[in-house]
């Protein structure tokens, strides 16, 4: 769900981002949720930048996915130990997501406002600047952030294919597609192919695809053809090359008989080839 | 800083490479490698090609500098390749080159790509035969009834031609990318390592590999530490190492299993609680390491240290060298711009005394064991002049610059020396910047 962002062009953000980095280095009054927050911000673009890449490096990916989890199980102990809880972030408004359409990433934001906001107001007034490009960021997203990334370095592979795929705690993301990918069979042959499915998640792309029905796509598609009475057996997967060769001599069986009434059959079986040929043909 | 009588004074000796800023991307300089005499010196670059330097013969009279190296023989190693099953295409930048000892007149060395291996065996020519019966000299067959009398042929000198051919491709082991390759002291088998896996070799068979490391989770969302270098102990055959992203160094003893995910040690070195920042992890994953030649002690360098461990102490290095400790007031800028993932190679000289690595700025530092002395150093053009002794570089870390210090601001992080290799016999190192080879050598009486 896309925020109604400012777009912003990516050279200012990268200005932005330069300029980010270097309050982080040489502020010592920056507080550290901000600095966090600004951290993980960064981490989670790197790992977006990562995965538009043909071939992610693995080595980066794992380290900043490794700096991800340390925020990520810092503030879950911050929000386990106190109830009234420094903010995870800034609070939302209209510009609580940055204008980074343009280069196509997509980080679902939760619907609903982080309950801890109210404590941030103070924050608020800190730095405008920093605060208009930071992202609301849920637990479940860094969790997806970092699979995605992960599932999308592991290859098909002939070698030594992995043993089952486990189920595991709370750190693993929530999306339904992920646990019935894990939950299949151990066919290992299905298993290789899945993981390079896996990297193509629809649950990790623009969301498009999922809203629409099977037939919407294929409604510009015209289908008039399969709709004659012409006599078409069902079809068939092949089950081998010399039945899908009979196949067509099954479809005209009347053709190879002499009686009477089949020679009849045979002139309206030759008259509706004539007519497939005209659609074929198109004339 | 420099300084005492026992100190190296370096010299400019010579620098390869185009002159101009303009850095050609096949030209960027990825290993740098002496053989173990020293005699050759062997580079690979972005674009897949192996170029080897040769020292000419130290002439006897010239006593005041040791000889220079030339061109011997340049070759096209790997090209880029395209794995249709994945749709990747494959760098064909060498990763590493490691030379075999010489065994015969011929010279052997292993240099690797992202895939595949391969062995080459360069190999001189300065004679040829001339003479044959039933052949011209050209190579077009003679009338036979023209040939009235039987002779010998004989081998005539000619120019030196150096052949530079692969003798063994050793391919599609490999899923993730090859970071290291290292021969063993039996001289028979050699490791390779990627990311997740490390596999040894037999020099003679290509079409198998044994997986001794493995380290890839069954589900890769677990995932959290990968495979950095690895190297085969110099003296012990049975012994390698292998480092990670998280710090650590395992010692591994192929006599114990055939997998040898289990180590017989694990070197790390706690956490210092007064750094810790969220880019620790990121910092402390090690870029290189090598044994010492004596095979006591081993060489790990991380983003802002080197550090020198005891294969008998697997709790705390022996000793640490901070290389540029002011960056670490930078490193969010660093990891921005993703200079923090940079990764700095070290090397050890002959003697293990000291030991050298590559910073910014086409930087770089030596550190004395002995005298706990270290230098920084710049290769540079601007140094031209051969036997002109480098001036030692200082960067001013905050606060007050002093004439001739530079500033950190001020450095260029595009110019990163991140390969070095040192003579194994003589005060002679190779630093490659992007695209330039120098050479330097210590000052002669």
């Amino acid at each position: 769900m896309l925020g109604r962002g400012l777009k912003r062009k990516l050279s200012d953000y990268e200005e932005n981002m330069a300029g980010l980095s270097s309050a982080f280095d040489s502020s010592r009054s920056l507080p550290y949720p901000l600095k966090r927050q600004l951290m993980l911000n960064m981490c989670l673009t790197k790992l977006q930048t990562y995965k538009m890449l043909v071939e992610p490096n693995l080595h980066r990916s794992v380290l900043i996915a490794n700096t991800v989890r340390q925020i990520q199980e810092e503030m879950r102990q911050e929000s386990n130990q106190q109830p009234v809880n420094i903010c995870p972030g800034i609070a939302p408004s209209s510009h609580s997501y940055t204008g980074m359409d343009s280069s196509g990433i997509s980080l679902q934001l939760p619907s609903g406002i982080s309950p801890q906001e109210s404590n941030c107001c103070d924050l608020r007034s800190v730095e405008d600047p920093i605060e208009n490009s930071l992202l609301i960021v849920s637990d479940d997203d860094m969790s997806s952030a970092i699979s995605s990334i992960l599932k999308d370095l592991d290859f098909v592979e002939d070698i030594s294919p992995p043993t089952c795929l486990v189920p595991t705690g709370d750190d693993q993301p929530k999306f339904p597609e992920n646990t019935s990918l894990k939950l299949e069979d151990d066919r290992q042959d299905l298993k290789g192919a899945e993981c390079v499915f896996g990297s193509f998640e629809i649950s990790n792309s623009t969301s498009y695809l999922k809203d629409l029905a099977i037939d919407d796509i294929f409604e510009d598609i015209d289908t008039s053809m399969y709709d004659s009475d012409f006599c078409c057996p069902p079809l068939m997967l092949p089950r081998s090359p010399s039945l899908a060769t009979e196949e067509p001599l099954k479809t005209f069986p009347s053709c190879n008989s002499s009686s009477a009434n089949n020679i009849q059959l045979c002139r309206t079986d030759l008259s509706e080839l004539d007519h497939i040929m005209e659609i074929l043909v198109g004339s | 800083g420099a300084g005492g009588g026992n100190d190296i004074q370096w010299c400019f000796s010579q620098v390869k490479g185009a002159v101009d800023d303009d850095v050609a991307e096949a030209d960027i300089i990825s290993t740098v490698e002496f053989n173990h005499s020293g005699e050759l010196l062997a580079t690979g670059d972005k674009g897949g090609r192996v170029v080897i330097f040769q020292q000419e013969q130290e002439n006897k009279t010239q006593s005041h500098s040791r000889g220079e190296y030339n061109v011997y023989s340049t070759f096209q190693s790997h090209e880029p390749e395209f794995d249709y099953l994945k749709s990747l295409e494959i760098e064909e930048k060498i990763n590493k080159i490691r030379w075999l000892p010489q065994k015969n007149a011929a010279q052997f060395l292993l240099s690797t790509n992202d895939k595949t291996i391969k062995l080459w065996k360069i190999s001189e020519r300065d004679k040829r035969p001339e003479g044959y019966n039933l052949k011209e000299e050209d190579g077009r067959y003679r009338d036979p009834t023209t040939v009235t009398t039987l002779r010998v042929p004989v081998f005539r000198p000619m120019d030196l031609m150096v052949e530079a051919s692969p003798r063994r491709i050793f391919a599609n082991a490999h899923t993730y990318h090859i970071n290291s390759i290292s021969i063993n002291s039996d001289y028979e088998t050699y490791l390779s390592a990627d990311d997740l896996r490390i596999n040894l070799w037999h020099l003679e068979i290509t079409d198998r590999s044994f997986n001794i490391v493995d380290i890839k989770p069954a589900n890769m969302e677990e995932l959290t530490e990968v495979i950095t270098a690895a190297e085969f102990h110099p003296n012990s055959c049975s012994t390698f190492v292998y480092s990670s992203s998280k710090g650590t160094i395992r010692l591994c003893d192929m006599r114990a299993a055939a997998l040898c995910d289990r180590h017989s040690k694990l070197f790390e070195e706690p956490e210092d609680p007064s750094n810790r920042s969220f880019f620790s992890e990121i910092i402390s994953s090690i870029s290189d390491v090598k044994f010492s030649h004596s095979g006591r002690y081993m060489m790990t360098r991380d983003y802002l240290s080197v550090k020198i461990w005891d294969l008998n102490m697997e709790n705390r290095p022996v000793e640490t060298y901070q290389v540029h400790e002011y960056l670490r007031s930078k490193l969010c800028s660093l990891y921005e711009n993703d200079c923090i993932f940079d990764k700095f190679e070290c090397c050890w000289n002959g003697l293990d005394s000291i030991v050298m690595t590559g910073s910014y700025n086409n930087f770089f530092r030596m550190f004395d064991r002995n005298t706990k002395r270290d230098v920084t150093l710049e290769a540079s053009r601007e140094n031209n002049k051969p036997r002109t002794v480098l001036k030692p570089r200082k960067v001013c870390a905050s606060g007050k610059r002093k004439k001739d210090e530079i500033s950190v601001d001020s450095l260029d992080f595009n110019k990163k020396i991140l390969h070095t290799a040192w003579h194994p016999k003589e005060n002679i190192i190779a630093v490659a910047t992007t695209n330039n080879l120098y050479i330097f050598q210590d000052k002669m009486n």
